[in-house]
């Protein structure tokens, strides 16, 4: 019975999907200039976000114990991180704050299935929202190549848990972030904004030069180092030990645990409170 | 003012229950000068507004309500509370025979809720996208689906913008898409808030047919606010009247007359330009043999004014009007404000 029911809800996330997705298609067919647009500034934005980086490893031939090739894999890992986020979480469903803030999450409340398969299914956009997936993946090849990764099953599997796991650490402290907007709808509304221009700018930075309080506080405090850095210190055997390779996913479930926490004492504040504001800004695309 | 009785209507047949119910909001009090922004930094000032007290409500099935009142009286509050949006301070909310927060759900599968402020379309797709939007997430089965769009489509008139963009809508029809949406799975009870806001003559006009409509034909339960009274006199055989937090009124629309006075307007058109003195109506003005009286038809009979005008000066022509719904109500606000609280 519980195998049936659990099986309904992955069919159920997978129709939800597929909805999403063709409603996507239809928006990019029927827009193509402003796809072209869109597509064109987020490629621009992820240029912009990884030249330095790119320059600093080629003017010194590699940053600190990473050769030029290394740094690219690592640029393409994290760009290939927040392409998943914008794919699968469109729609201001990662930008948490400004639903909650402006009040839209009553959209969301007056649909009959779990908050959890609206937020995971809502802002799934394959074809506009995945700009930066593939340059992300081509880097990570071009470099991978370069550098004579043996690519096991194995290692694929390391690799796919640990974008998974980068993914759900940003997603994680967007909605931890967010949920202060349920207290603080205005001033909190642009809250993961802050976070993910944080996110854009440092999450490809080596940080092993980094000292000790500076790198816990990049780890513990603000976790970017999970974002690219610590998963590719794994993937590339600068960290070889199973703490190294599983450390990634440790702090994902952590933070996951956390943003649940924060999210559902907000939705309890906002049970109390309900949106005190509405914009229908941004709402829907 | 107290709180009012239960309705007496038959257990079974109630689908909304509001039992002692009370909301709270706080409001923190912002600054207004250098000194207050630092002595609240301190020592914040709050406000708490009772937005609703003690309700008692039940509605019965097939029932359309109004729900009117001010301003800030609590009416967007209790559609919430409703439509499982908030959760109450204290009492109990059933509707459906459910908690709308505990079973939120499966309850609202079963309810249509529209916000005139906002919309449930996707902005950049057709209405017909959102349609088969609400299909998929509704999980509406293929045959009842297609005989809603088909009815909702004709009722509403929707054809003619069905595959257009729900930006590029004009107000009127994004409310009758809006609509036409909240009843795809053919909801038991619709909530509306403020549907007619902002709408020209002939589209609420429509939208007040088709709610009727609805409510006749389907036997769907409506509640329904407004600051447009006249919408809900033509749409509502019950007004509940909601002020600073407490249901002031709940009735029909004539027992409102009847409680609140039934204010008429008299036009005589008299041979002499000399107003009559009517003992029992107000004199308004004169506009040469023409003269304009108010009176409360539910105190005086209309022929006794009459006779006390003719006995003055020959009548040559007469004409009364009720006093519209909105300035009944609009009195009634303005008593309440003077410090009678209402009955009810």
């Amino acid at each position: 019975m519980a195998v049936r029911r659990r099986a309904g809800t992955v069919a159920r996330v997978l129709r939800l999907w597929r909805l999403y997705g063709t409603m996507d298609f239809i928006y990019m067919t029927r827009s193509p200039r402003s796809f072209l647009m869109y597509t064109l500034s987020d490629l621009l934005l992820t240029v912009a976000a990884i030249t330095a980086m790119l320059l600093l490893a080629e003017r010194f031939a590699g940053i600190g114990p990473w050769t030029r090739d290394q740094v690219v894999f690592l640029l393409g890992y994290s760009v290939t991180v927040r392409g998943l986020l914008d794919l699968f979480f469109n729609y201001n469903v990662l930008f948490i704050g400004r639903r909650v803030g402006r009040g839209q999450l009553d959209h969301t409340l007056v649909q009959p299935q779990p908050l959890w398969m609206s937020l995971l299914t809502e802002g799934f956009a394959p074809f506009t929202g995945g700009a930066t997936v593939l340059p992300g993946v081509g880097l990570m090849l071009w470099a991978g190549e370069r550098l004579g990764l043996a690519v096991s099953p194995g290692w694929l599997a390391l690799l796919g848990v640990n974008l998974a796991a980068s993914g759900m650490v940003v997603f994680a402290v967007a909605y931890i972030m967010g949920s202060l907007a349920f207290w603080a709808p205005r001033g909190a509304e642009e809250i993961n904004t802050s976070w993910m221009h944080m996110v854009d700018q440092l999450k490809s930075m080596p940080l092993d030069g980094a000292g000790d309080a500076l790198l816990a506080g990049l780890t513990g405090v603000l976790p970017l180092g999970f974002v690219a850095w610590h998963p590719c210190r794994a993937l590339l055997g600068h960290d070889r030990s199973a703490t190294g390779a599983s450390l990634t996913c440790v702090a994902a479930l952590l933070l996951a645990g956390v943003a649940l926490l924060a999210f559902r004492l907000g939705l309890k504040q906002y049970g109390r409170t309900g949106s005190q504001r509405y914009s229908g800004l941004g709402h829907r695309g | 003012m107290d709180a009012p009785a239960r309705s007496d209507t038959a257990a079974s047949d109630i689908v909304v229950e509001l039992c002692g119910v009370s909301k709270t909001y706080i409001q923190r009090q912002r600054a207004g000068s250098l000194g207050e922004v630092f002595r609240t930094l301190i020592r914040p000032q709050v406000r708490t507004v009772e937005a609703l007290r003690n309700i008692h409500l039940s509605v019965r099935r097939g029932e359309t309500v109004a729900y009117a009142g001010p301003n800030g009286a609590g009416k967007s509050t209790t559609i919430k509370l409703l439509s499982s949006l908030l959760a109450p301070d204290m009492g109990t909310v059933r509707v459906l025979g459910m908690d709308p927060i505990r079973d939120r759900e499966r309850f609202v599968g079963r309810i249509g809720v529209v916000f005139g402020q906002r919309t449930e379309l996707w902005w950049d797709h057709p209405v017909a996208a959102t349609f088969e939007w609400k299909r998929v997430v509704w999980d509406i089965p293929g045959p009842r689906y297609e005989r809603m769009v088909g009815r909702v489509r004709e009722l509403l008139g929707l054809d003619e913008f069905y595959q257009t963009l729900a930006r590029e809508l004009s107000l009127g029809q994004k409310m009758r898409a809006e609509l036409g949406l909240a009843l795809l799975h053919e909801p038991e009870i619709l909530f509306l808030d403020e549907p007619t806001l902002g709408l020209d003559v002939l589209a609420k006009r429509n939208i007040l047919r088709f709610i009727r409509e609805l409510n006749r034909e389907q036997n769907v339960t409506v509640m329904v606010t407004s600051h447009d009274m006249s919408d809900l006199e033509q749409l509502a055989g019950r007004i509940v009247m909601i002020y600073q937090g407490r249901i002031a009124f709940d009735g029909d629309f004539p027992r409102l007359r009847r409680e609140f006075g039934d204010q008429r307007t008299l036009w005589i058109e008299t041979a002499g330009e000399t107003a009559p003195k009517l003992a029992r109506a107000e004199w308004v003005r004169s506009d040469g043999g023409r003269h304009e009286y108010r009176f409360d038809a539910s105190q005086v009979k209309i022929t006794d004014l009459l006779g006390d005008a003719a006995a003055q000066s020959p009548v040559l022509d007469v004409e009364t009007h009720r006093a519209p719904i909105d300035d009944v109500i609009a009195d009634i606000y303005e008593k309440w404000q003077a410090g009678d609280g209402g009955s009810s």
